[in-house]
This record gives C-alpha cells, structure tokens and sequence, in this order.
C-alpha cells in the first residue's frame, strides 16, 4: 500500500512538473494588448497603445501569402522594421486605416518598411484577395492562424498592429484604430532601431 | 484509500487549472450579447405560437443588423435545434438602426445596439407527442465598438417548449352582433 502511495505520489509530482514547464514554454508571448475605448490620435495619452517594460522579440511565424501562395517567415525579414497588421474583411476600422497602410508601405518600404497584413477571416481565400485588390493593398496579405494568434498574446480585437523594429523587438502594439500620423510616428521608431538592438525601446515612446 | 483519492482529485484540478490557464484571450467567451430569459412556450399540436427572443447587446458595443449594408459584413442570425419535427417558423428580425461611427463617419451601417427583440412561431406537429421540450438556440453575431472589430460569436440559450392537448376555443361574442335576445 505505502509503495502504491509512493509511485502515485511520484507520478503527481511528475505531471505538475510537465504541466508548469509546458505553461513555461507557453509564456514566450507579446503580452495582452490593451483595448482602447476610442481612435487613438496623435495628442492622446500613449496609454491608448499598450507599454511593455521590457521590450519582447516577436514571436517567429510562417504563413501563407494570399497574394502568391509563398510562405512568408518573419526571421526572415530581420534588420527590417516590420508593421504586422491584424484584421478581417468585417472589420470597419480595420478597413479604414488600409489606406495609411499603404501610403506607408510605399513611403516607407525603400527605407526598410515590410507591411504584412494577417488577416483573421475564416471565409474562402477568392474574397480576401478580391477585397485587398479593391482597396489597392500593396503589402502581403497572410492567412493568420489561431496558434500565430496565440503567440501574439491572443488577438482580442481588430485591428491590433505590431511595430517591429529591425532587431526583431517589438516597439510597441495597438488595438483598435489609430490616426495616420500615430502609424508613421511609430513606424519611424521602428525603423530607428538597429539591427542589433533596441535603442528604441518601448519606454522611451512613452513620456 | 482515501489518500489515494485526494492524489487523484488534485491531479485532476491540476490538469483543469492548468487547461483554463492555456486558454487564449480570444477564446474566453468574452460576451458582447445577452439572451434575455424566454418564458415557458404553451404549445397544442398543430397550432402555431408566437415567440419573442430578446437580446440585449451590451453598452458600448454594436453588431450588425440581420441585413448589414456591406457584403463582407456578417449579419445577425438566429438558429434553432429543435426536437421532433417542432420548428420555428416565420422569424422576424427587426430593422437595424442606420448609424455611423467615428472609424468612417461617411458610412451608414445597419445595426443593433442596446436591447433588441426577434419574434418568431414555434410550430408543433399535429401528431407531435404531448410533453416539455428544450429548445436550443443559437445567436450569431459579430460586433464592434467604436474604435474596433472582434471575432464572430455564438451566443447559446435555451427555452422550453410544451405541448399540451388543444384546448376548444369558445368563440368571443361580437360585440356589434345582433343578439336574438335583445331587442330595442
């Protein structure tokens, strides 16, 4: 009997050890994005974006292009700033700040700007690419997935934007709309962080 | 014995804690809608009953009308499971509010905001078995603040349904009738 209780003792230590190291693993995420009640602007309090203390890489991922089928892998963009775009057909914000996407790709891109744009629709892939060519986009447009979702901290709401700097660090994540000059002031950050570090890091973009 | 029980039950509210924990924010049920409580439905084979489905769509918050103004917007629907061959029939949703939001202040969009009813008629088969049934629903929706979009949702809720032998209707008296019993 006292064997039994032994190895069944064991066995309990053994499953809490694998559950609390699987939940270690678990926990390389960007945090939680914190949700905004309005559209940011560029006068309002940066708690509108949502401020780590310490700057976080962002997660790797390799999704499929919509537009010509290839896999695109984010490591493979290092020493680019990256803007990492999440969002959805339904999805009118999402829709309305298209536009400055594209401006800022085409502004932005010959100095190191990657745009991609993950969307979250579940619906067939002819009416994603049939809705972006509409709205000109001219930056990929990848199928996100629930797992690349999750290593995101979960995407509770759309649009969430990461900016990327060329280090590979995420400078700073919105939820919800924002204002066009928000988008180029933090992709100008992004762009300032070299290739080897993060001299921009979060704290330094909020006073 | 019992030692061996508690060693059972705590790896077992491990695995549970452990599995809430791994749950991602976006799957943890965040509700943007409500299904106010349906009363009982008094329902005699054959007939037809007529039922309302309240919803209440949370402060701050809207979701597309049944007909959305856009087609890549996901409209509001209301599914049923139902037993037997009961059905629910003739469901009404009512108009969307036309309103703009501050993301596109250009755009007019159909939709639900605070509370909202969708009527409805259960139908019961003349031949169906006497008794009280659970109706599953399913509400589903997508909705939006000002500021941003979330993932589509269902909202589940049930009702229950009983049917009960038809009770003869007493015709009501016309009041402009002439009755044979009076006499001016």
């Amino acid at each position: 009997m006292n064997r039994r209780v032994i190895l069944l003792l064991a066995f309990v230590i053994a499953v809490t050890g694998a559950l609390l190291g699987l939940k270690g693993l678990a926990g390389h995420q960007v945090r939680q994005a914190v949700p905004v009640s309005s559209p940011v602007s560029p006068n309002d309090s940066p708690s509108a974006s949502a401020p780590v203390s310490q700057p976080i890489f962002a997660p790797d991922f390799s999704l499929k292009s919509l537009s010509d089928g290839r896999q695109v892998q984010l490591s493979a963009l290092r020493g680019k700033a990256v803007l990492i775009n999440f969002w959805a057909t339904y999805c009118g914000p999402c829709k309305e700040e298209m536009p400055f996407l594209v401006d800022l790709q085409k502004r932005y891109g010959p100095e190191g700007l990657q745009i991609l744009g993950v969307t979250m629709d579940d619906g067939d892939e002819k009416a994603i690419i049939e809705f972006t060519r509409k709205m000109g986009v001219n930056y990929p447009i990848l199928q996100g997935t629930e797992k690349m979702a999750d290593s995101y901290g979960g995407i509770n709401g759309l649009p969430t934007t990461f900016f990327v700097g060329r280090s590979g660090k995420v400078v700073k994540e919105l939820l919800g709309s924002a204002e066009k000059p928000v988008f180029e002031d933090l992709v100008k950050q992004a762009l300032q962080q070299s290739a080897g570090g993060a001299e921009h890091s979060r704290e330094k973009q909020n006073p | 014995m019992k030692l061996l029980y508690s060693l059972v039950l705590l790896t077992a509210v491990m695995t549970g804690v452990f599995a809430a924990g791994q749950e991602s924010p976006a799957r943890q049920g965040r509700t943007f809608v409500t299904a106010l409580p349906v009363n009982p439905v008094a329902v005699s084979p054959g007939r037809r009953t007529p039922v309302d489905f309240t919803f209440r769509v949370e402060s701050g918050y809207h979701i597309n009308s049944s007909q959305p103004l856009g087609e890549e917007l996901i409209p509001t629907q209301l599914h049923f499971s139902l037993p037997g061959e009961m059905a629910v029939g003739k469901i009404q949703y009512p108009a969307g509010e036309l309103m703009d939001f501050p993301f596109d202040p250009k755009t007019k969009l159909s939709v639900y905001s605070g509370d909202f009813v969708v009527h409805g008629l259960i139908v019961a088969p003349t031949a169906a078995a006497l008794g009280t049934y659970t109706v599953h629903g399913e509400l589903r929706y997508q909705a939006c603040d000002n500021n941003a979009c979330y993932p589509p949702k269902k909202l589940p809720f049930t009702f229950d349904v009983k049917i009960s032998p038809a009770v003869k209707r007493i015709p009501k008296a016309r009041p402009n009738a002439a009755s044979p019993h009076i006499h001016n």
